[in-house]
């Protein structure tokens, strides 16, 4: 029975490092689209932002928890810059525009050696505490650390959303000639809302880049901004709790995917793309019949003009 | 010079492959994200379909575009008609289209491979052109284009389907309380804007590798292109696409062939900043 624990509990320790990781990342995207209705389809950049920043810092010689908040701060300006442009006009504008700026981030990540090492990648950057924590219950220490911060972004967040700040994002979904006859400045509030939504991106960008110890452009592949918006829409979008139940399912799957691999007649770059069909088709059939996701309410969405 | 034949050839294949995703746009109010997908989904028909015995890689160009048009009257019936009666939004039918693109994509990469592919013809030397090589599959990239795009004008104005259409990607309501049969008009805008797609695709595949990114990689400039010619404007389309593939191409002389890509987005956010409606006017 110990043994088997003790098989067992890294691997659930993994499930619950990751789930926190992109928790984190997808209730930034829950504030964009699920409260305000912004479509952010290049997530995954300001993931990149957040990461690339902390480490690149710390291994100049900057202290961690300074470089874990230019990441933060980094990846926030990037979300207010890409807004300027696209967030006056129709809403689709901004979904091409960050998919676009997504792909051209990870050119720039690939060919910029002298700033980024390229292709190579970054380790040998410090990790919160790691002289004080010995190596055998590092990945212990680091879950629980994530927990702490996915639990501080939570409550702020919902703080947030139920603030007289929070209630106009939300009349801005669902129709955003409203506010603006009331006088608020309905850009200045989607602009808010994809900044920050943004910088909580840069924050999982540098939890991924610990719990990892090494980054490339290949870790933020677009795709990871569809684990996102599946994340998001399955837990029920404008539901924070959900958004997290959401990353621990699809977490969940990803691992159990891994494990019955074996016994699937599939090869190996039949699984990874199996498990798109299995997401994209997801997104297509939760948008369809159950806009609300699993655990959204469906009075608190009205996703039809 | 080379690079103003190889923009001129990329050109012609967004110019040629856009028009559809910015008719849909404009008719259907929404972002079609898996437009890009579709173009090597058709890319890949033409493949398969040419890789039987005694079918030349004509008639696998009818069997794409064929295929491809059916998978866009499928869907419509299956998922775009449907959703348009739930009244859903734009962002909705967004999204549905993003899995889309995600299905069609790594259902590709599940049966063919994510390797890279190449038409099975015989490699012919370029013709010297002013000191630049232009090859006979760009030859007939160009001409191809240049034929579709007669076609499509010749369908637009001269036949009551075009007009019918033209009439619908202005005033949908007008439309329909004239007469015209709204729902059989959008199934006819799928049907050529995805046939064009699929053609669009072929010829990409001419002059290209196939690889299952190839469509997705297209979908940035295709999105430069519509917008700077304006959303629903075919003509401006043309024009666009054509400028977006010079551009590319041509920022090759001083600027990393990786970042190709780069200059549509550029250009692009440049437009949307100055003249959101584009430069020939359209939606905004």
């Amino acid at each position: 029975m110990i043994e088997y624990a003790s098989m067992i509990l890294p691997y659930v320790t993994t499930i619950l490092l990751f789930s926190s990781i992109y928790a984190v990342f997808a209730l930034g995207l829950n504030l964009e689209w699920g409260f305000t209705g912004l479509i952010n389809f290049g997530h995954a950049a300001f993931f990149a932002i957040g990461a690339y920043t902390t480490v690149m810092l710390n291994i100049s010689g900057y202290p961690l928890i300074l470089s874990v908040a230019a990441g933060v701060v980094m990846a926030g300006f990037f979300g207010f810059l890409l807004g300027i442009p696209t967030l006056r006009l129709r809403e689709d504008y901004l979904a091409i525009v960050t998919i676009g700026f997504s792909e051209v981030l990870r050119y720039i990540l690939l060919n910029e050696e002298w700033l980024t090492r390229g292709p190579f990648g970054i380790h040998g950057f410090d990790r919160p505490l790691q002289d004080v924590i010995s190596y055998q219950y590092y990945n212990i220490f680091l879950l629980m650390l994530f927990v702490v911060l996915l639990t501080i972004v939570y409550f702020s967040l919902e703080k947030l959303v139920h603030s007289p700040w929070g209630r106009v994002l939300k009349s801005i979904r669902e129709d955003e000639s409203v506010p603006s006859a009331l006088g608020k400045n309905v850009f200045s509030y989607k602009l808010q809302s994809l900044a920050i939504g943004s910088a909580i991106a840069g924050l999982a960008g540098a939890m991924l880049a610990f719990y990892l110890q090494y980054i490339d452009p290949g870790t933020f592949k677009p795709i990871e901004t569809f684990h996102a918006w599946i994340i998001v829409i399955l837990g029920g979008t404008a539901s924070n709790r959900g958004t997290i139940v959401g990353a621990i399912i699809l977490w969940t799957f990803f691992s159990v995917t891994k494990f019955i691999n074996p016994y699937l007649p599939f090869m190996s770059h039949q699984m990874g793309a199996f498990r798109m069909i299995v997401i994209g088709l997801l997104l297509m059939l939760l948008m369809m019949y159950r806009p609300e996701g699993i655990f959204g309410k469906k009075e608190e969405l009205a996703l039809s003009d | 010079m080379q690079l103003i034949i190889n923009g001129l050839v990329i050109g012609s294949i967004i110019a040629v492959t856009a028009i559809g995703l910015s008719m849909i746009y404009k008719t259907l109010h929404f972002v079609n994200f898996a437009h890009g997908d579709i173009v090597t989904f058709a890319a890949y028909i033409a493949l398969f379909a040419s890789t039987s015995p005694g079918i030349h890689l004509t008639s696998a160009f009818l069997v794409a575009v064929l295929a491809t048009i059916l998978l866009g009257v499928f869907m419509e019936k299956a998922v775009w008609l449907p959703m348009r009666r739930k009244n859903a939004s734009r962002t909705t039918l967004i999204i549905i289209s993003i899995g889309f693109a995600l299905v069609l994509r790594n259902a590709i990469i599940f049966i063919w491979g994510g390797g890279t592919r190449s038409y099975d013809i015989p490699v012919r030397r370029g013709l010297d052109l002013f000191g630049a090589t232009i090859t006979p599959n760009q030859v007939l990239v160009i001409v191809a284009a240049i034929i579709l795009m007669f076609f499509l004008h010749y369908i637009l104005s001269k036949t009551m389907i075009g007009k019918a259409m033209r009439a619908l990607s202005d005033n949908i309501d007008l439309a329909r309380i004239s007469g015209i049969d709204v729902d059989r008009m959008i199934l006819w805008t799928w049907v050529i804007g995805l046939g064009l797609a699929a053609a669009g695709g072929v010829l990409y595949g001419l002059v290209t590798a196939i690889r299952p990114g190839m469509g997705w990689f297209l979908l940035l400039p295709m999105f430069a292109a519509i917008i700077l010619g304006g959303i629903g404007n075919p003509y401006g389309t043309m024009v666009g696409g054509m400028i977006i593939g010079l551009s590319q191409e041509l920022s090759t002389a001083f600027l990393p062939t990786e970042y190709k890509f780069a200059v549509s987005f550029v250009v692009m956010t440049v437009v949307l900043l100055i003249k959101p409606e584009g430069l020939f006017g359209g939606t905004r």
